[in-house]
């Protein structure tokens, strides 16, 4: 190895990575707000009896994810303007792509945590005469939230993780501003390091969190 | 909407849309076949006794499941080269990257099937007088190996979704075609369409199939 | 019926025995054994004794460290203090470092049921019942099979040979746990709960299963919630709680006039129960 770092190009050009990490932020703020309200609604959509509500929840969940998310940023980008005749500032299309994206992996999510409450539950709730409202409100939803917390939190981080992928339609996110700085100083590596740990930062605390939610959750299970 | 669209022109690029599939096919195959033998003895480092094992393997899966792919397929694109002086042929560093992104994940997978086996099959060992090899060998890889295949085939999906990265480095995966094709003819909406289906259809059957063999026959043995 | 006869000549043999009239060796010794979970304290300096060929039965409250005791025995728990002896010689001790010492060879004479059945779902009856004799103890395939098949035979189940456990009921799997442990001829066999999984009917499937046992000598230690099974089959009877064998006797003694107050409390209240 005889490369030489110089790690000084990053002191210098803060700013715009430190710009580009804003909009990261925002990206994944947004998706995440939109990811954990609608994706309970398609959720509770996709679980409904009547067909006309779930057959189109289910096909936007399958479609969603079954297919890349580049490919959804991408078309969202070039395809939403044609067909829709619809322009938004490059951010919140980014918002509306990577929302999209988690609305349906977090349906699935509390689909997953609502169906994880044992029938006896239910037939509990019935028991004691609790009618259907009391019973979703009081007794499923708390516990299925429960169940789904830890899901949802790695999807968090995972849409954090895609939101790197608008760069590609040159959005300017924290990967897409390091992009641009490694070409203009010649410094891929410190420069790409650099973007990586940061990244890496800012997953970390979250994903120690889910491990800490999910050991407690298996020893309560043991019981 | 006044636009009008020419979907049936994408039948006249179906072949190379379909070569697309073959490339994306052939990285996804060989990155999940590569990435589940190297990820099986990551999992197997992680259980080790050292903690000079036990944490590089730790802090190669963190950082690996902590970063975006983009990042790190740029990283082995444009800077390992660098490290190493050399260079390094695209479809090389590309599939490095596919490799070690799917390695991380499965080793996570491998990780909790192994821990997914009860107290209890442990106590039953010792009971019936089993050595640590027998242990190992006969009773805990096996159903490990067999818990795992449902997660493994969804990480395979997974890698699947993910390779269509490659195409932002030039190589010529579906992605990568389609967009060409999109923007050489206008033709967005058709073919960008048109490839999310392709991964769509080759997708949801395999993800169908996870659950047909969790449900269906794993329930026996595991 | 002729086995209940038989068990009952048997008991009165073992009465005998009791006096001191035919000396018979002791089989388990526990001298001063103390288990600790942190701060609970389940075995307290306990000392218990049993013989061979006996049948002991052990109750106790909820929580009294029952399984714990069996556990110990089987070498899957470390204990603090004290130590055991199996046939007369040493089997588990604690070093001056504490930790505690299991004589492997001791241990495999000692088989294990427990309440999950725990049989290896990957492997089919057979799989399950020839794997330690094969893999661990040097025996032929061939010969491991014929012997697998004739245990099977015995429990009525020669057609499950090939099934795998998860398509037999819990009955058929407990059989099947229990033919598993007595393939490798253990000298004693230890039962915790092992009918508190199943239907009631299957209950008295393994409780058959096991007075068969009793009528062909097996040492056993038993743990059990059923004390009208407890009184059937046992030869000697033991009540545990806070740490200490309370009383220990004859279970026509134990379950009719028991001389200890806990011992009264705890029998009026489980088969006033019933
Ligand atoms: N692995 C463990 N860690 C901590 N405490 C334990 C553990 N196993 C058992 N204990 C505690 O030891 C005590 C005795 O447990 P044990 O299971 O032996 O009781 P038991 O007599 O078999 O009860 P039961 O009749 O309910 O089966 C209990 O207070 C229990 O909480
Ligand atoms: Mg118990």
């Amino acid at each position: 190895m005889n490369y030489t770092f110089d790690f000084s190009v990053l002191l210098g050009n803060f700013g715009p990575l430190f710009e580009g990490l804003q909009t990261t932020l925002l990206l994944a703020l947004g998706a995440n707000v939109l990811g954990l309200t609608f994706g309970f609604v398609v959720c509770l959509m996709a679980m409904a009896s009547l067909w006309f509500l779930r057959l189109p929840a289910k096909l936007f969940i399958e479609f969603f994810r079954c297919t890349p998310v580049l490919i959804q940023v991408v078309w969202f980008f070039y395809c939403v303007p044609i067909l829709f005749n619809v322009f938004f500032d490059p951010i919140t299309m980014g918002i509306l792509a990577l929302g999209l994206n988690l609305i349906a992996f977090n349906a699935e999510a509390y689909r997953a945590g609502i169906q994880a409450v044992p029938k006896e539950h239910h037939d509990a709730c019935v028991a004691l005469g609790l009618g259907p409202w009391n019973k979703t409100v009081h007794v499923i939803f708390p516990q299925a939230l429960r169940n789904a917390i830890p899901v949802l939190m790695t999807n968090g981080i995972t849409i954090l993780q895609q939101s790197a992928l608008v760069a590609i339609v040159a959005v300017a996110d924290l990967m897409y501003a390091g992009k641009m700085l490694a070409t203009d100083t010649y410094r891929p590596l410190e420069v790409f390091t650099a973007v990586a740990v940061i990244y890496f930062l800012m997953s970390l605390p979250i994903s120690q969190v889910v491990t800490f939610l999910e050991r407690r959750q298996d020893a309560s299970v043991e019981r | 909407m006044n636009m009008s669209f020419e979907f049936l022109r994408v039948f006249s690029y179906w072949d190379v849309l379909l070569n697309g599939l073959g490339i994306t096919l052939l990285f996804t195959i060989g990155a999940a076949i590569v990435g589940t033998l190297l990820g099986f003895v990551i999992s197997l480092m992680r259980v080790a006794p050292s903690r000079f094992i036990k944490w590089p393997a730790r802090l190669y899966v963190e950082f690996f499941r902590g970063t975006p792919m983009l990042i790190q397929l740029f990283w082995i694109f444009f800077c390992l080269p660098l490290i190493l002086g050399q260079d390094i042929p695209p479809y090389v560093s590309v599939m490095l990257s596919m490799v070690l992104f799917m390695a991380a994940i499965t080793s996570e997978t491998f990780r909790g099937s192994l821990k997914s086996i009860s107290g209890e099959q442990h106590d039953a060992c010792v009971a019936l007088g089993l050595n640590f090899r027998v242990k190992a060998i006969n009773v805990i890889f096996p159903q490990a190996l067999l818990r795992s295949i449902p997660p493994l085939m969804s990480n395979v999906v997974s890698l699947f979704k993910e390779s269509a990265l490659i195409s932002s480095v030039g190589i010529a995966d579906l992605m990568f075609v389609s967009s060409n094709i999109s923007s050489s003819t206008g033709r967005p909406v058709e073919f960008l369409t048109a490839a999310a289906v392709i991964y769509f259809v080759v997708a949801f059957p395999a993800t169908r199939l996870v659950d047909l063999i969790e449900k269906r026959f794993l329930i026996r043995f595991a | 019926m002729n086995t209940e006869e038989n068990i009952n000549e048997q008991k009165a043999e073992n009465a005998i025995k009791h006096q001191g009239f035919l000396g018979s060796k002791p089989l388990v010794e526990f001298k001063g054994v103390t288990k600790r979970f942190g701060d609970t304290c389940v075995m307290d300096e306990m000392d218990l004794q049993m013989r061979e060929d006996d049948r002991l039965v052990i109750i106790g409250p909820s929580g009294s460290g029952k399984s714990t005791l069996l556990r110990v025995l089987m070498g899957l728990e470390p204990i603090d203090k004290g130590e055991i002896h199996f046939d007369s010689k040493p089997y588990v001790s604690v070093d001056s470092k504490g930790r505690t010492q299991t004589d492997l060879a001791t241990r495999s004479k000692v088989g294990m049921v427990f309440q999950h059945y725990t049989l290896f779902p990957h492997l089919s009856v057979l799989g399950n019942m020839t794997l330690s004799p094969v893999k661990v103890h040097g025996m032929g395939r061939s010969e491991a099979e014929d012997r697998a098949r004739e245990y099977l035979g015995r429990l009525g189940m020669e057609d499950k040979l090939n099934s795998y456990p998860g398509k037999l009921s819990g009955g058929q799997k407990q059989r099947v746990a229990i033919a598993r442990a007595l393939m490798l001829e253990p000298k004693l066999m230890l039962f915790d709960e092992v009918t508190s999984a199943l239907d009631p009917e299957m209950v008295a499937e393994i409780e058959k299963v096991m007075l068969d046992l009793a009528k062909q000598k097996m040492a056993m230690m038993i743990v059990t919630h059923d004390m009208y099974f407890a009184k059937k089959i046992a030869t000697e009877s033991v009540f545990i709680a806070g740490g200490k064998v309370v009383e220990k006797c004859d279970p026509e003694i134990m379950f009719n006039e028991p001389k200890e107050e806990r011992t009264k409390d705890f029998l009026n209240k489980v088969l006033h129960l019933k």
